[in-house]
């Protein structure tokens, strides 16, 4: 059971970094009209070129699911894999994913803010007001999505990594 | 700026503050034993096997940022927090972890 809903952490985990990075590249970044007649270009300008706030709502709910997929099987890394990891001395290691779950903790008090600031009517545009706090709070969640999914794989390869 | 928008931004800084003071002072407000299975109110110390205490400082945080929101609701309808303390704080809350966790990188 264990490993189905790790599985399912991971794989909920891939489809909100790939949300949450698309979002942010459009916040920070966004798409210019008439840029990217070379190829390359355009594939970067399409990636910016998203329509950001239709990723909000999948956001969050990856997000918070994720989220609780991870806290469902924390308490069997804490047993078995923390405990591993320390008796190999590990440190460093053990560290990332102190890391990765003080990032997540504090990305999920900014997820209503975060919310609210894509929020807006259908046929109006984002309020340019907030534009920079849009691109400042996704850009951070994106990180934290991206931190977090890099320690969590290096933590559930540790015995294949570090095992020798 | 809407009130709502000055309540999240302000939830968004408060739960980072007091998530960071509940970790550093240990005040969970529930704790989990995985090895027993059980949980208790309040901070508890380890019995059979480690306790776990992030489950509780995420709700003593989640509350206590909720609550402190909720009070501040009625002088948030005239004056409130500019937006980008809804991210600066967390961002800065993040970064101090990176000094409150030190210990595992210089061992």
């Amino acid at each position: 059971m264990i490993t189905f809903l790790l599985i399912l952490h991971g794989l909920a985990a891939v489809v909100l970094l790939g949300g949450l990075t698309h979002q942010a590249v459009a916040a920070i970044w966004p798409a210019r009209k008439g840029a990217g007649k070379h190829a390359n270009a355009a594939i970067a300008n399409s990636f910016r070129a998203v329509n950001a706030r239709l990723y909000t709502n999948t956001n969050v709910v990856l997000y918070v699911v994720t989220f609780v997929l991870g806290g469902l099987i924390y308490p069997a890394y804490r047993v078995a894999v923390r405990t591993w990891i320390e008796n190999a001395r590990l440190w460093s290691i053990s560290g990332m994913f102190e890391i990765k779950e003080q990032f997540l903790a504090i990305g999920l008090g900014m997820l209503p803010l975060y919310w609210l600031l894509w929020r807006h009517q259908p046929d109006q545009p984002p309020d340019p007001q907030f534009a920079s706090a849009r691109a400042w709070v996704t850009g951070i969640l994106c990180v934290v999505v991206w931190y977090s999914f890099l320690a969590g794989h290096i933590v559930n390869n540790v015995r294949g990594l570090f095992g020798q | 700026m809407t009130t709502q928008m000055r309540a999240f931004t302000l939830f968004s800084a408060l739960f980072a503050v007091v998530y960071v003071v509940c970790v550093e002072m240990n005040l969970a407000l529930v704790t989990y034993h995985p090895r027993l299975g059980q949980w208790d109110i309040g901070t508890v110390p380890a019995r059979t096997g480690p306790a776990m205490y992030w489950f509780g400082w995420l709700a003593s945080a989640g509350l206590a940022a909720a609550l402190a929101t909720l009070l501040a609701t009625p002088l948030l309808r005239r004056i409130g927090p500019p937006v980008w303390i809804g991210w600066a704080v967390p961002l800065a809350s993040m970064l101090a972890f990176f000094w409150f966790l030190r210990s595992f990188f210089l061992r």
